[in-house]
């Protein structure tokens, strides 16, 4: 049993270590730093890769990855490796299968979710544990409640920082000369803007570094594990930006190049200082939730058209995805406890 | 014209360039529509001048070629591809004059009265207040796109006054008793079509000058 469990520690350790590099393949926030042309291509992954490595590492002793690992759980109910692996596995399968529909999800919430359907059939069926105490309900409807505000407060911040900027600034500027040299020394700030964007997107992805967590709080890894292991993760998002994300920052990037620096800076300061709050409350928040709504705000407040069908048809599966991944990871679990493998 | 000195043109910027650019263009466009009313005085002499004048002038290869070379190694800018854009639109108007100097030349057009030449001196008034406004509007685009946007309602404006008396010179030409094929008729149908193609560049280019400046300026 204890070999079987060391394995499965070994594989959950890879496959939170793979999660990582996929936080930063996956990672956007570079594009409108290359669209703006300030920095040479390899130079700008090569900022964002330490950035958000390093928001994973410095923010890993807690915050977020306590929230998953340990926090979100009521008092005497721990992670076992088999319900840390069945998080995974489903969060894994839900966005994979959300991915082949087209359907964009947040794998914050398919893990959160994941999350929920396992402790449930785990107190149900297992531990014998009533659902009150199996969940520290406050921090999970902080966490829920979160997902709400986040997105809105990133509208209402974008949209209350645009008007500002405009009121202040940007109103007054007449020819394209003042333009362009306004948005010259914009492209600075927007290096800025990004490399502390970065940072929290790292220090926010609760993927990776909550099951690392989760190992550390059921003593499979000890604290120094815990934190090399962290370390790993954190090389893991720079590579995974490195490597991986380039071709989807190339191709955004190219259709950024006439987009202006100084709406690259509202979207990003917005959406990162969304993500630092919710960060230093320990909650685990979508990031591309926050950066649509921040687009919606901007949008509303150069009143562009908007698609409502089509965000009502996002926000529908935003919703789902928290459900359906715990139904999901429950019947997986429910599975492997019927056929007797746990 | 003299040969522009490289160097000077070389230190000169993006914005600089085009405004040159214009200028030039401005110029040449200017001499056309000159040289169109000297051959409606029945001045060949010089109707031939300023019509080679046009077509000689290479000078704006000269400004073409060192904003080309400026704007691909710029380091610039959300406004590059527009920058480009802007200069292509101004060169089409060269062209456009060009191409109309090149056919004038090929015939020796006496006008049928002194009506049609008065409509025809009327249609090349609003073309050169059009071209003069285009100009100022492009070389306000760097310090002003307010004003250059108004500029550009007042070009299209003009634009709609002049396509109605240009259809009336139409009307006059065709009620000639002049024989269908007569290289009376097809000059003046043919230059009447011409300086319609040079005002509606010059009015689709303004639109163009509208566009961006509804692209760049934030409104309260």
């Amino acid at each position: 049993m204890t070999e079987i469990t060391s394995l499965l520690v070994t594989i959950l350790v890879i496959m939170a270590i793979s999660l990582a590099f996929s936080i930063g393949a996956n990672d956007e926030t570079l594009s409108v730093l290359v669209g703006a042309g300030l920095i040479k291509f390899k130079i700008a992954l090569i900022i964002g890769g330490i950035a958000i490595g390093s928001g994973m590492v410095f923010f890993s002793g807690g915050y977020v990855a306590k929230t998953v690992g340990a926090d979100i759980l009521g008092k005497g109910i721990q992670y076992t490796t088999f319900m840390l692996l069945t998080v995974l596995i489903s969060s894994i399968l839900w966005l994979v299968v959300g991915s082949f529909a087209g359907i964009p999800l947040s794998s914050t919430h398919s893990l959160i979710g994941s999350v929920v359907g396992v402790v449930i059939i785990y107190a149900i069926f297992q531990g014998s544990i009533n659902l009150g105490v199996a969940f520290n309900w406050e921090k999970l409807m902080n966490v829920i409640i979160s997902w709400i505000i986040s997105p809105l407060a990133g509208l209402i911040i974008t949209y209350l920082i645009f008007k500002i900027l405009v009121k202040v600034y940007l109103y007054r500027l007449k020819g394209l000369n003042q333009i362009e040299k306004s948005e010259k020394y914009f492209k600075w700030i927007l290096l800025v803007v990004v490399i502390f964007a970065e940072i929290w997107v790292g220090a926010n992805s609760g993927e990776a570094l909550g099951i690392l967590y989760g190992l550390l709080d059921n003593n499979s890894l000890n604290t120094q594990q815990y934190f090399i292991f962290a370390s790993v993760c954190g090389i893991f998002a720079f590579l995974g930006i490195y490597i991986a994300a380039r071709y989807v920052i190339k191709n955004l990037a190219s259709q950024m190049i006439d987009s202006r620096p100084s709406e690259g800076i509202i979207l990003q300061f917005s959406s990162s200082i969304i993500l630092m709050i919710a960060t230093l409350f320990g909650l685990p928040i979508s990031h591309s939730h926050v950066v649509v709504f921040c687009i919606l705000g901007l949008s509303l407040a150069q009143k562009k058209e908007i698609d409502y069908k089509a965000l009502g048809k996002m926000a529908l599966y935003w919703i789902l995805t928290f459900p359906v991944a715990a139904i999901l990871s429950g019947l997986i679990y429910y599975g492997l406890v019927s056929i007797g493998f746990i | 014209m003299n040969e522009l000195d490289e160097k000077k043109l070389n230190k000169l910027s993006i914005d600089e360039l085009s405004r040159l650019f214009m200028d030039n263009i401005n110029e040449q466009n200017l001499q056309l529509i000159s040289g169109i009313e000297s051959l409606i005085e029945e001045d060949f002499k010089v109707f031939k001048e300023k019509l080679n004048y046009v077509i000689k002038t290479t000078t704006e290869v000269q400004i073409k070629k060192a904003f080309e070379n400026k704007i691909f190694k710029s380091k610039l800018m959300f406004s590059k591809a527009d920058r480009l854009k802007l200069f292509s639109k101004i060169n089409d108007v060269k062209n456009i004059g060009e191409f109309m100097a090149n056919r004038l030349l090929l015939y020796k057009v006496v006008f049928p009265d002194e009506e049609f030449k008065g409509y025809l001196l009327s249609i090349l008034k609003s073309l050169r207040t059009i071209s003069l406004k285009l100009s100022k509007a492009v070389k306000l685009i760097g310090s002003d796109l307010r004003e250059s946007y108004q500029i550009c309602e007042d070009i299209k404006e003009e634009r709609r006054k002049m396509r109605r008396e240009e259809w009336k010179l139409l009307n006059r030409l065709y009620n000639y008793d002049m024989d269908y094929l007569s290289r009376t008729f097809l000059y003046l149908k043919e230059m009447i079509e011409d300086i319609m193609m040079l005002a509606d560049h010059i009015k689709s280019f303004s639109e163009y000058i509208q566009f961006l400046a509804t692209k760049y300026l934030i409104f309260d």
